[in-house]
């Protein structure tokens, strides 16, 4: 994933003549299988002696949205909790009718924008 | 004579802010949905079936195989690093077989998909099933147009598989917990697993099995509803 980001944001830069690119503005859902520590830390080894090198990554959360076509409930995800094992986990139950909801947001990845310098 | 000084001034440049909207799994999504209209129009169905590693996919397919294949036309596609094992013991079924070695990739994606429809003869076959590289965390990302995805869990790894893994079974139509021969042993429940999977996911249909006694194929047929597909 953090070889295709920075791969975009190379191909925009090249395509730009840019000589550097200053930041970038990633939207993550929460409910992508993505880790932002893990992935900031990819970003800084792909993009060392590239164009992209010391850029600012921004990365924005974008917050997940289900929907349940049987009460038509419409909200965030709810969270389930297991006290046994101190564990919070997400589920598709639908807090109005224990039926099961759709994901309708929250599972994107994208790059909103680049800062260039050209 | 005093030379006049050339001097070079740094440029600082221009700086723009560009606006992409450039969605990085989107291109998987495309290529999933142009992967399920071309088996469509071919009149497959395919299941995508995932699982951490040694929790019983091959074997599971295998059963399946074995009670299918005079019903449909088959082929699978077996996903791995490296080797041709799972593609080698499937064959052996006499259904056709494309082994996927993603070399590095902890799971597949629609361009392997992609690719390995292109090494099967799609006028020939009614069902693909689609053995994912084994792992509970990655492949629940990537979609493969697959009409539906299975996920196999097995009582030798833990009581606590599922619960630690919410994203995979949230993707889930089926959910198959095999080696149920070894749950005694292993101190895990049935029960609890298929609690665990309702609390996450309660559309999900969980069934069990002992894939290598050959018991709980047809109750994980039935739930597949392959025919309503």
């Amino acid at each position: 994933m953090a070889n295709s980001i920075v791969e975009t944001v190379l191909s925009e830069a090249r395509k730009r003549n840019a000589r550097s690119v200053l930041e970038v503005q990633l939207v993550v859902g929460r409910l992508t299988m993505l880790g932002l520590e893990q992935l900031r830390y990819c970003y800084r080894l792909l993009t060392k002696d590239t164009p992209l090198e010391r850029s600012k990554l921004r990365i924005e959360q974008e917050e997940s949205r289900v929907h349940c076509e049987n009460c038509m409930f419409e909200g965030p995800i709810q969270f389930k909790q297991e006290p046994q094992y101190h564990l919070i986990f997400p589920t598709l139950e639908c807090p109005r009718c224990g039926g099961g909801v759709e994901i309708v947001a929250g599972r994107g990845c994208f790059i909103k924008s680049v800062k260039l310098r050209t | 004579m005093r030379h006049k000084e050339k001097v070079v001034k740094h440029d600082e440049g221009k700086v723009f802010d560009i606006e992409l909207e450039e969605s990085i799994l989107k291109a998987n999504e495309d290529l999933a949905a142009e992967n399920q209209q071309l088996l469509r129009r071919h009149g497959i169905k395919a299941i995508d079936i995932m699982g951490s590693i040694g929790s019983g996919k091959t074997s599971l397919i295998e059963n399946i195989v074995q009670r299918l294949k005079e019903r449909y036309r088959i082929a699978v596609f077996n996903g791995d690093l490296t080797t041709t094992i799972d593609a080698d013991r499937v064959a052996k079924h006499g259904v056709e077989v494309v082994q996927i070695n993603t070399g590095k990739e902890c799971h597949l994606d629609a361009n392997l998909v992609a690719k390995a429809l292109k090494d099967v003869n799609l006028r020939q076959l009614d069902l693909i099933l689609i053995e994912n590289v084994g792992n509970l965390i990655c492949p629940g990302e990537f979609k493969l147009g697959a009409d539906r995805r299975l996920v196999v869990v097995s009582v030798t790894e833990g009581p606590y598989m599922v619960l630690k893994h919410p994203f995979i079974f949230m993707e889930a139509d089926v959910v198959v917990i095999n080696k149920l021969d070894h749950a005694e042993a292993m101190g895990v429940e049935f029960e609890k697993l298929q609690r665990d999977t309702e609390k996450i996911n309660p559309r999900a249909k969980v069934v069990g099995a002992s894939c290598r006694n050959n018991i709980g194929t047809d109750r994980v047929i039935e739930a597949l509803q392959i025919d309503s597909i």
